[in-house]
């Protein structure tokens, strides 16, 4: 295992959004803003802007790698450009009422197909499906998290075809 | 022989014999690296809760950026100055096999193939980067 596939995810972390020139085998060498790196597999994904509009991303194998160099320190604005390329748009702010009858609306539908849901008592705009998924407000499909895929996925298909939600 | 290394990494399985990922299972131990980079086990347990907080971002950005490739025409550059294109499909979850369709090849377009992914240096695709700002 090389050097780079050895460092911690601290080490790792620490790289974000700042501009690399990567050296790889059969003397590869790629230069791009950071935008992660796989913590299991090390591999290093470089986002470069091109000046039509597109952004093209170049991924380095962790197992490949040989040498990383610091070019670029990077700004809050390349960081908001990186994020905003891959990440899920931000949710539209929903006003209070909305949320709770939102809410309503997906607790009795999920009731009425017998999905046992609870609101935590510390946090109760969170949702709680049998204590193993929770559902943040505004309870979308891709608003559920939890570790067990099926119950995931069974109850993301649910929110769906909600009949009650209007969202889509 | 080899003897299994205890693994410590982010994506661990839905529960016991479930379906996800397995560090004690064969395929992992004969493909994968004995271990994941992670500091000395005798950290303290802020070092550790730090260190997978970093592994959940980082792990969730990959992921993500895995997401953007599905059904792009993705370059792949590979071992021995092999360069091919393919659409791609999928990834497993410890990153060793990328599945893909028309794959390109110097012998022809195959519909559907596995790449094994220890043999790839680096691949590289392009999105539209001006519609979300």
């Amino acid at each position: 295992m090389n050097e780079w596939c050895k460092k911690t995810p601290l080490e790792w972390q620490a790289l974000l959004h700042k501009e690399l020139k990567v050296c790889a085998h059969e003397k590869q060498q790629h230069q791009g803003w950071l935008f992660t790196v796989d913590p299991v597999s090390a591999n290093i994904v470089l986002v470069s802007f091109e000046p039509d509009g597109k952004a093209s991303i170049v991924t380095v194998m962790g197992h490949a790698v040989e040498t990383v160099e610091v070019l670029n320190e990077g700004s809050d604005a390349i960081s908001n450009r990186l994020v905003s390329l891959f990440m899920p748009v931000a949710p539209q702010k929903h006003s209070k009422e909305e949320l709770e009858s939102k809410k309503r609306s997906l607790k009795e539908w999920l009731e009425k197909n017998h999905i046992p849901v609870s609101e935590q008592g510390n946090s109760p705009e969170t949702l709680c499906v049998a204590g193993v998924l929770k559902i943040d407000a505004p309870y979308r499909a891709e608003d559920c998290s939890g570790a067990n895929e099926i119950i995931l996925s069974r109850v993301q298909n649910l929110i769906n075809n909600n009949p009650t939600a209007h969202t889509k | 022989i080899r003897t299994p290394v205890c693994v410590l990494r982010m994506p661990r399985g839905p529960d016991g014999s479930s379906r996800g990922f397995d560090p004690t299972s064969e395929r992992y131990l004969a493909l994968c690296p004995t271990t994941i980079s992670s500091s000395d086990s005798a950290v303290d347990s802020a070092t550790f809760v730090e260190e997978q907080k970093a592994r959940t971002v980082l792990r969730e950005r990959y992921i993500r950026s895995l997401l953007a490739m599905v059904k792009k025409d993705v370059h792949f550059t590979m071992y021995e100055r092999v360069k091919v294109n393919a659409v791609f499909g999928a990834s497993d979850i410890d990153i060793l096999n990328f599945q893909v369709s028309d794959l390109q090849t110097p012998l022809g377009v195959q519909k559907e193939a596995l790449i094994r992914c220890p043999d790839i240096i680096s691949y590289s695709f392009s999105i539209d980067a001006g519609l979300k700002d």
